[in-house]
């Protein structure tokens, strides 16, 4: 396992000189709750072949800044982002809410208490 | 005037295991557009091991995400707490946990494949294998005391030992199902109605599968060669003669060839590891408390699961991630429907084997 | 019409619908469908639509986006109908208990009839409760068929016809 950290305006140039779709297999994006509004999040890929390759990229950003999509890189990444936008209550460009909560139902659940 | 029309499929419907509601939109027969609600069974598990449950506690939890592909729910959490605890399981344990997810896969493959069958419009087949299926779950009520949601993974061993008897039962059932299977992959190869249905039908390309990140038969249908059993080093698959399983076309028929095949390949895999299993203790102690961060990839009957837990020393867990298969197979799942019959979705949604459960925890 | 008793009791047809379950009662619903331990040797087949359906078989512990499709299959059903729920966590919400999204229990929402414990039930279990649920499907269609009686007695007050108790009301000769 590998982390690299990053921050989130040079993500995407990161990540799109990083992956290949024929070597790496998007995972999924994550996202931990760090306390006092601060979030950890997570953009995971392993490798087609390899044994044990995972290389995690990582951002310490905070519940208000929002978050660069990677859709044009990668489409099936639409669906980790649109779960972050309901778990976690972040703003991603291009990924509604409603995925798993509705819109009267309780918020953001896995954001902690700030 | 408007030229298409909006057809739901679901969020009940007969041919739905479990509540997905589809949107297609549709021009004449064809699908030209796909929109999903995946969270009708969303319960807030990923919360939950974090609030209220202890990381002892969380195994029978997760296993409660999904009741097809449970134990490798629990066999991934409890990885990556042992991987958190510093522990590493013998042999034995290993072989036993191996043997469980083997099994699973076996009569998980059944029951897609039954479903497929049944999607068709092919009864009598569905019942076939749904009896076929039987045979495995005898085994593992035998085995581990329950059909399914049987709990026999806890950290630091499994909970149940193999006896002769249960060897002798194994290897009997195993071997009757192995003639079953031969059975049914001339039927599915040779049935002139079933490869109408099947042939040529939601196809997904080899590069579609790349660029959608597809997995677990779905991706190996289509010759993308990603398992995870060949990717992690967790368990000595290889030892064991585990293949990977390839197909090229990418179709229903090809989905539901790599199960067929891999069910042959799971059932040698069994008869193996229940032929050299060792010596040892079941269950060992696994001392402390879990403390920073692990990640762990089990292939699941549907594909790659992926937990990652983070710990700081307590009891309560700080984080538990869980990425099952068809969560991330669902782009491209929306990707086959498009272009496809109306007609055939419930067939080609069958093939995806797609776990709602999963998806939505 | 001794004769006729064993005729009316009638071959259930079921519903299925999982309203937040894990999948494991699914499954096993099936296997009691399937050649192994075969319902539809008692008539009893499981249809896609609810108004075609007697019984009502529930898995899962209600989720919030569910619920209103629960409580609108229910309402298809035509009387007289029983609500089989299966699974410890249909019962009263089992291991998902408390969790944010879920509503503990389908009870909460829709009249059970017919509980069955477990986790995940076993085949066995449920096709007893499927054998209990035709118990109380026959209780209740005799409960529907029943006539009611509309006029009550003719009395007369004080030497004058008296309308008081003409009409009765439904439930109202319950005890009789
Ligand atoms: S009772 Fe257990 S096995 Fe059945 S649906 Fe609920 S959690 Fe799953």
């Amino acid at each position: 396992m590998k982390k690299i950290e990053t921050t989130l305006s040079t993500l995407l140039r990161d990540i799109g000189a990083f992956y290949i779709p024929k070597l790496w297999h998007f995972l999924s994006v994550n996202g931990i709750d760090l306390g006092e509004g601060k979030i950890e999040l997570q953009w995971i890929f392993s490798a087609y072949g390899v044994k044990d390759e995972i290389v995690i990229y990582y951002v310490l950003s905070d519940y208000n800044t929002p978050v660069p999509s990677l859709v044009s890189l990668i489409p099936s990444a639409i669906m980790g982002e649109r779960e972050i936008v309901d778990m976690f209550g972040l703003t991603v460009d291009g990924a509604e809410s409603g995925l798993y909560l509705d819109e009267d139902s309780r918020t953001h659940p896995l954001r902690g208490e700030s | 005037m408007k030229k298409t029309i909006q057809i739901p499929l679901g969020s009940q419907h007969i041919s739905l295991l479990e509540p997905i509601r589809f949107k297609f939109e549709c021009e004449n027969e064809k699908i030209i557009g796909v929109d999903a609600d995946v969270g009708f069974v969303h319960r807030g598990v990923e919360l939950a091991c974090t609030r209220s449950f202890e990381f002892k506690q969380v195994g029978y939890v997760v296993a409660r995400v999904c009741g097809l592909c449970a134990i490798t729910h629990s066999l991934s959490y409890t990885l990556a707490v042992e991987k958190l605890l510093g522990y590493v399981a013998n042999d034995r344990i290993k072989y036993l946990r191996m043997l469980m997810v083997e099994l699973d896969r076996i009569h998980s493959h059944m029951l897609c494949l039954a479903h497929t069958a049944e999607n068709a419009g092919f009864e009598a087949l569905f019942m076939q294998i749904m009896g076929d299926r039987e045979l495995i779950m005898d085994v593992q009520e035998a085995i581990s005391g329950n059909r399914v949601q049987f709990d026999y993974i806890s950290i630091g061993g499994v909970n149940r030992d193999l006896t002769p008897e249960l060897v002798a039962l194994t290897h009997k059932n195993l071997g009757l199902l192995s003639e079953k299977i031969d059975a049914l992959i001339g039927l599915f190869d040779n049935n002139w109605s079933l490869s109408l249905k099947y042939k040529g039908v939601g196809v997904l390309s080899l590069e579609e599968a790349y660029t959608y990140n597809a997995l677990g038969p779905l991706a190996r249908a289509a010759g993308l060669a990603t398992d995870v059993r060949a990717e992690t080093s967790d368990f000595p698959y290889e030892a064991l003669g585990y293949t990977m399983i390839l197909e090229s076309t990418g179709d229903i028929h090809a989905r539901n060839f790599v199960r067929l095949r891999e069910i042959v390949n799971s059932i040698a895999m069994c008869r193996n590891i229940i032929e050299n299993l060792p010596i040892g203790e079941i269950q060992e102690k696994a001392k402390g408390k879990p403390n920073g961060e692990a990640v762990v990839r089990v292939e699941a009957p549907r594909g790659e699961l992926f937990y990652l837990v983070r710990g700081s020393g307590q009891n309560m867990l700080d984080r538990v991630r869980i990425k099952t298969p068809t969560f991330s197979a669902i782009p491209a799942m929306m990707e086959v429907f498009k272009g496809a019959e109306y007609a055939d979705a419930p067939a080609i949604l069958a093939s995806f084997d797609p776990c709602m459960s999963c998806t939505a925890k | 019409m001794k004769f006729f008793t064993p005729f009316r009791k009638k071959s259930p047809w079921v519903l299925h619908y999982n309203a937040g379950s894990c999948n494991g009662c699914d499954i096993e619903i099936l296997a009691a469908l399937g050649p192994k331990f075969d319902l539809e040797r008692f008539g009893v087949i499981n249809t896609g639509n609810p108004k075609q359906s007697d019984i009502f078989l529930v898995t899962g512990p209600v989720t919030y986006r569910s619920r209103e499709r629960l409580v609108e299959l229910y309402s298809q059903i035509p009387e007289p109908k029983v609500v089989v729920a299966v699974g410890s966590c249909t019962a009263t919400g089992g291991v998902f208990r408390g969790m944010y999204n879920v509503e503990d229990g389908i009870d909460r929402y829709i009249p059970v009839d017919v509980y069955v414990p477990g986790c995940a039930s076993s085949p066995q279990l449920i096709i007893d409760a499927l054998v209990k649920g035709l118990e109380v499907l026959e209780a209740k269609s005799k409960e529907i068929e029943k006539p009611y009686k509309l006029f009550g007695a003719i009395e007369t007050i004080a030497n004058k016809l008296s309308r008081l108790n003409m009409a009765t009301k439904v439930g109202q000769n319950e005890k009789d």
